[in-house]
């Protein structure tokens, strides 16, 4: 080992106490690098091509992107809110929903990137738009979207000569031939996202809303509300089983493709997972044409976009990472390809793209004469739009009414919570 | 010249560290010597997050927005929401039932393991395993077990015939799962008193029990008048400190239910954790940690009170 030098010695240490008191690394140190937190994919392929995506990044413009994958139910709002306190976390995060409008003050303002990729792309799709536009600037990025669709069991439906639904109500003359079949239909009654994914197409189609178009009146103490809880009450007792109301978002999925549930509302997701591990049920599994109720067809919408904290040190970095991901169309292509229909382009010009056809099975994806709304539609978006959303309301006001509270005081309840977050 | 310079040089360190060795002799400076990393270590960890989290209780602070001081509005407001009056009476089921049935059994458990018994140490060792495994991780097993669709419980119960099928919905019905999580408790704080009680079992004179025998006294006539009342003291600690931790459960039931089904097992941990953090309220989801602070300052109170009046 050298001897250290009482003049070395002095050297470095001035030269650190220098670096420190300037807060700026020397040249040699500043290797830029940027990170990503995200959710764990429905679509694992996806994952594993972002990964690939961010090395290729990497080589190519030398920085350094470090890719997190979290569970979205919880951990995610939870490790958000603790970024955003402490000022301190990733560079990118994932926005779903109207997250953004949550976010808005911690927020960067990303309209240029959101500007050249409608340039190439079209505009973003209305979805993206209500979630990601906030108070005329844009938040957060459009990345994907996913759509939700009725996910069934084609060959059970076969065997027992079983008409494929077309509107709620048929869904329940089938659903109780599938109970008795012992593969009951599986719509989560519970606190997840899944669960108000389909209370809100219920509600819709019977012509009910949470909060009316200006955005602040409550309107789920309505008739229609009455009519989509009496449905879900006799869907319950006749067509499923009370484990719907300890399901996590997963929980469908898992169960139609071990071979329990006959049919469930869902995104493609479970069909992708089912075919991608080989399972028995796979080649039984279809989608079909979303049902209507006597307002029409409805669906939900789950748009997903990319965020930057604006404590970020990396803005620019972060944008150039969001450029290579969407706004070069190659890679933007084949990370949507990855996602096997589940994650869908975000922008107009796009929407007939390649996947859809990269598997029969997708057809129904185009969802023609079927209207896709964000949670909480007509109001417009708003953080307590995301706020009722995150509380559960929808599905603990359904849940309070299947296990026994009138449906008047379930309805009471859920209007009670509502005027709370609208008036606070 | 420079020889003395030297000389002086030593003389003077060494008259410095006489100097400290003389202050650190006398007990007043000694004393808080040795207390004060411990109470910088407390103010960091303990006080400077306590204080925030009264701050945070009194504000209307909301994720990433800057926040008013509006009292004890938000205590109020939550007296006022069924969920959290749900939460509150939830708390005391789960503690209640979950500490009774770990005290009746712990006892139990103790009495066999103070037995002589073949392979003891291996015995003793097995039993502390439900505590020493994560739980998040054993609870995750329970979950699988409870889980509707794969269900061990329920399979072995229709196996065995005392089911009928699908069996009850363990995670699905607000009584089973309560009663899944209570079990789970149970199961995990079990070893805890065990242990605990074991300790103070062993340390009770055998000659009293001899003496008992002596004058006739029957097993029974021993436990209630011998092993008992010697055992209070330990019994309190055990009880006053497993009380807490159950008030303040966190992973089962986050794992196990998420506080469902209609917040009929949130406990005030998960319960501020969703208003606080999923949700966005962290004003709101600090009172609902602190709501029973006051409460829990005077169960401690009383039951040290009780230790040291059976020590002394």
């Amino acid at each position: 080992m050298d001897r250290v030098t009482r003049r070395h010695f002095l050297t470095t240490t001035a030269g650190l106490a220098g670096i420190l008191a300037a807060k700026v690394p020397p040249a040699i140190g500043q290797q830029r690098e940027i990170s990503y937190l995200c959710w764990n994919n429905f679509a694992p392929a996806s994952d594993k091509k972002l990964a690939e995506i961010g090395q290729r990044f990497t080589k190519d413009t030398g920085i350094k992107v470090k890719i997190d994958h979290i569970s979205h139910m919880g951990p995610q709002q939870a490790k958000y809110a603790a970024e955003v306190q402490t000022q301190a976390g990733h560079d990118l995060v994932e926005m779903r929903m109207h997250f953004p409008w949550l976010y808005e003050p911690q927020l960067v303002d990303v309209s240029d990137v959101v500007s050249e990729l409608e340039k190439k792309y079209g505009k973003a799709l209305s979805s993206g738009y209500e979630g990601a536009h906030v108070h005329g600037v844009w938040r957060a990025v459009p990345q994907y979207h996913g759509m939700f669709v009725c996910t069934y069991r084609e060959d059970l439906f076969k065997k027992a000569s079983l008409k494929v639904p077309d509107t709620w109500e048929d869904l329940y003359t089938v659903g109780k031939e599938l109970k008795k079949m012992g593969n009951p239909v599986g719509i989560p009654i519970a606190q997840n996202y899944d669960s108000i994914s389909t209370a809100g197409p219920i509600l819709w189609s019977f012509g009910g809303m949470e909060v009316d178009k200006d955005g602040k009146t409550v309107r789920i103490n309505s008739p229609a509300t009455v009519q989509m809880i009496e449905w879900y009450k006799k869907m319950y007792r006749d067509c499923m089983e009370p484990e719907v109301l300890s399901w996590s978002d997963a929980s469908n999925n898992e169960s139609i493709q071990q071979g329990k549930a006959g049919w469930v509302h869902n995104p493609v997701s479970a069909y992708i997972v089912a075919k991608m591990r080989k399972l028995v049920t796979a080649d039984g599994i279809n989608h079909h044409r979303s049902l209507a109720g006597p307002h029409g067809r409805h669906e939900t919408d789950t748009p997903r976009h990319i965020g930057i904290w604006k404590f970020s040190k990396n803005v620019e970095p972060s944008k150039e990472f969001i450029r290579y991901l969407l706004g070069k169309k190659e890679v933007y292509d084949e990370y949507i390809m990855s996602g096997d229909a589940f994650n869908l382009p975000a922008y107009e010009k796009l929407a007939d793209h390649p996947v859809l056809k990269s598997d029969p099975k997708y057809a129904v994806l185009k969802g023609e004469g079927v209207q896709y709304h964000t949670y909480g539609w007509p109001a417009p978006a708003s953080d307590k739009v995301q706020l009722i959303t995150n509380s559960y309301i929808l599905p603990n006001m359904i849940a309070k009414a299947v296990t026994g509270t009138t449906t008047k005081d379930a309805i009471a309840w859920a209007e009670g919570e509502m005027k709370k977050i609208m008036s606070g | 010249m420079a020889v003395r310079a030297d000389e002086i040089a030593v003389r003077g360190r060494l008259t410095g560290m006489a100097a400290v060795r003389g202050w650190l002799d006398r007990e007043s400076i000694l004393g808080p010597v040795f207390v004060t990393p411990a109470l910088l270590l407390i103010l960091l960890l303990v006080a400077y997050p306590f204080v925030m989290a009264l701050y945070f209780s009194m504000s209307n602070a909301f994720i990433g927005r800057p926040s008013e001081f509006i009292g004890i509005k938000n205590f109020v407001n939550l007296w006022k929401a069924d969920a959290f009056r749900q939460t509150f009476q939830n708390a005391f089921v789960f503690t209640g039932i979950a500490v009774a049935f770990k005290l009746v059994m712990g006892i139990t458990l103790a009495l066999l393991l103070n037995e002589q018994l073949w392979f003891k140490r291996l015995i003793r060792g097995a039993v502390l395993l439900p505590w020493v495994i994560p739980t998040a991780l054993s609870t995750l097993g329970w979950w699988w077990m409870f889980n509707s669709l794969y269900s061990v419980v329920n399979w072995t119960g229709i196996a065995l015939g005392i089911m009928t099928p699908p069996g009850p919905n363990w995670l699905g019905q607000q009584a089973y799962a309560m009663a899944a999580v209570i079990m789970v408790n149970v199961w995990r704080g079990l070893p805890f008193f065990a242990i605990t009680i074991l300790a103070g079992l062993v340390a009770i004179p055998t000659e009293l029990y001899e003496a008992a025998e002596a004058d006739g006294a029957g097993p029974n006539a021993r436990f209630w008048h011998i092993t008992l009342p010697l055992l209070k003291p330990v019994l309190a600690v055990v009880v006053l400190f497993s009380t807490i931790f159950t008030f303040s459960d966190f992973n089962i039931v986050y794992v196990l239910t998420h506080g469902g089904p209609i917040n009929s097992t949130h406990l005030f941990a998960t319960y501020s954790r969703m208003v606080g953090l999923e949700v966005g309220r962290l004003g709101e989801g600090a009172a609902v940690s602190l709501y029973l602070f006051p409460l829990l300052v005077f169960v401690v109170w009383v039951q040290l009170r009780f230790v040291r009046k059976q020590a002394y």
